[in-house]
């Protein structure tokens, strides 16, 4: 029964996204647009190292000539990343500056159901977006893929989840400081950049790779390409497949342990609705 | 007299804002180090592990310090970006927060209201591009070859075509009544046409000289010729005298577009729809 009660609370907070989002059409139109705005320059910068028409160098640290598809492939993995951030830790904020979020928690639905239903509607319009973007870039630019797409979203769908764990945290840290932006821009960011989103991670500094290496979401970029592209990857694919589940396991866990005592904190302090 | 008041007044209440947020500061350390990052990697990857590549860059980009190229072009990108955020969103959330309609009815010249938006957030940019220069030399190792007070002189003589860019921008979100897809559609543009992290010679022939009429791509250009290069004013006087040029013509287009669009919305009577 309680089930079925969160199933239609989160089906009542799609449908609020839905209409809001369809509202604003230049921001549906942008979402597309955007990346390929962040993609061209990479694609021209790859261009200015190339020789006849391929991506030697590249090769020698990743194991592929294709740079746009290496390119292409980390932006959807990073789209889905932003998703769930901005999903969660932004709602929070937004709903804290229009002054719903006290009326919403008086709700008898946990936060953490609601958190869950702000980031599904995020996702569904993420991978649209990011299947439009691809086949855009595809057309613009040109890339290849090996094969291997259900393994790959086999493999994408326990990050996917162990993502929500760290969407709790975020949104805790947003809870906490009243401070969405610089907190979900600069995690977002830092995380894309230490995870290889446009660069295998064997580039970085001596000093930062360890870093990189203990971001689960490392894996999940670098099994994905393996799979998809046949690129070298850090350690054998089932390997990291392996570690993406276990970080699926620990951070739902931790995340949700962490969301239930900020929440806790916050009804006692009564800060949620300052800003 | 009368415009310097008002103007010092929105001045004093966007520093008394920001210094009660002061997290801005936070992102103002974090940034000139995380933006450049991702192209300098990327450009490390491409390089390779041998130099057949390096080589390659080099002979369309006169350098093989790729690292300070991507730094020049990231600081006026990330100058420009801040810009459009703070003009676009300056007057919105106005607009929003439903004060724009009565500062409109205080007896000054609006366009004071764009003025002092325009000096804080030089100000934020000169404490921004101060900060990044430091930075850059702690953690990018990033060395003047030229003068540093003629990179200045550049940034200063680029001021009027920013400015006027953000005054046509201002003007434009009254109009769309949406900013962030249009800060998104602007710096985009700049990314791609003004060769930020990557020489102009890669792009195809129909978009060069849609990249020559852009005034920041003159201000990276002749950046990156006096700092890395060691070139003089006389090197760059082609550079210098389109940015004044151009200075000139967006200043005048920008103030041209915020007095027809302060007419119209008095007219339509539309300043404070959203």
């Amino acid at each position: 029964m309680e089930l079925r009660n969160y199933l239609i609370a989160i089906k009542a907070i799609i449908k609020k996204d839905a209409k809001i989002f369809f509202r604003y059409p230049a921001n549906a139109v942008f979402r597309i647009v955007e990346p390929i705005l962040w993609i061209t320059p990479v694609y021209f910068l790859s261009k200015a190292f190339q020789i006849n028409g391929e991506n030697i160098g590249f090769s020698q640290y990743s194991g592929t000539t294709d740079y746009m598809a290496f390119l292409v492939i980390g932006s959807i993995v990073s789209s889905f990343v932003s998703a769930v951030m901005w999903g969660m830790g932004f709602s929070l904020k937004n709903e804290m500056d229009v002054g719903v979020i006290e009326s919403n928690w008086l709700t008898p639905i946990p936060l953490w159901v609601q958190l869950i239903g702000r980031s599904i509607f995020s996702l569904i319009m993420t991978t649209v977006n990011a299947l439009t973007v691809a086949f855009l870039v595809w057309l613009m630019f040109g890339f290849n893929i090996a094969g291997g797409i259900l393994m790959a979203i086999v493999t994408l769908l326990p990050m996917l989840i162990a993502l929500y764990g760290l969407g709790f945290g975020i949104a805790s840290l947003v809870l906490i400081t009243n401070n969405a932006n610089n907190i979900i821009d600069i995690t977002n960011f830092c995380l894309s950049m230490m995870s290889g989103e446009s660069f295998p991670i064997t580039v970085l500094p001596r000093v930062l790779i360890p870093i990189s290496l203990a971001l689960p979401i490392t894996y999940g970029y670098d099994a994905i390409r393996g799979i998809l592209l046949n690129t070298k990857t850090l350690l054998p694919i089932p390997v990291e497949q392996g570690i993406l589940v276990l970080f699926m396991i620990i951070g739902i866990f931790v995340g949700y342990r962490i969301l239930k005592w900020v929440e806790k904190y916050c009804r006692t302090k009564g800060n949620i609705a300052f800003h | 007299m009368s415009i310097l008041i008002p103007i010092f007044s929105v001045v004093k209440k966007e520093w008394r804002i920001m210094l009660r947020y002061p997290s801005w500061f936070i992102s103002f350390i974090i940034w000139p180090i995380i933006f450049p990052f991702g192209y300098i990697f990327t450009a490390k990857a491409l390089s390779g592990m041998e130099s057949s590549s390096l080589a390659q860059f080099q002979s369309i980009a006169g350098t093989t310090d790729y690292v300070t190229y991507m730094l020049i072009g990231t600081t006026i990108w990330m100058w420009n970006n801040t810009m459009l955020w703070s003009f676009g969103s300056s007057l919105r959330m106005e607009q929003m927060r439903g004060t724009l309609e009565s500062n409109w009815l205080c007896p000054i010249p609006k366009i004071s209201i764009l003025f002092g938006y325009s000096v804080s957030q030089l100000l934020m940019s000169l404490i921004y591009i101060s900060l990044s220069v430091l930075e850059f030399m702690i953690f990018y190792d990033f060395k003047f070859v030229g003068s540093p007070l003629l990179a200045l002189l550049i940034l200063l003589v680029s001021v009027p075509s920013v400015y006027g860019l953000g005054f046509i921008f201002a003007s434009l979100v009254l109009w769309v009544k949406e900013a962030n897809s249009m800060v998104f559609l602007v710096r985009g543009i700049i990314s791609i046409f003004c060769g930020i992290s990557y020489p102009l010679a890669v792009l195809p022939s129909w978009m060069k000289p849609i990249s020559k009429f852009i005034p920041m791509t003159h201000s990276v250009n002749a950046l990156r010729a006096v700092i890395s290069t060691g070139a003089t004013m006389d090197d760059i006087s082609g550079e210098m005298l389109f940015l004044i040029i151009s200075g000139i013509i967006l200043m005048l287009l920008g103030l041209l577009a915020f007095f027809y669009t302060q007419r119209k919305a008095k007219t339509l009577g539309s300043l404070g729809h959203y």
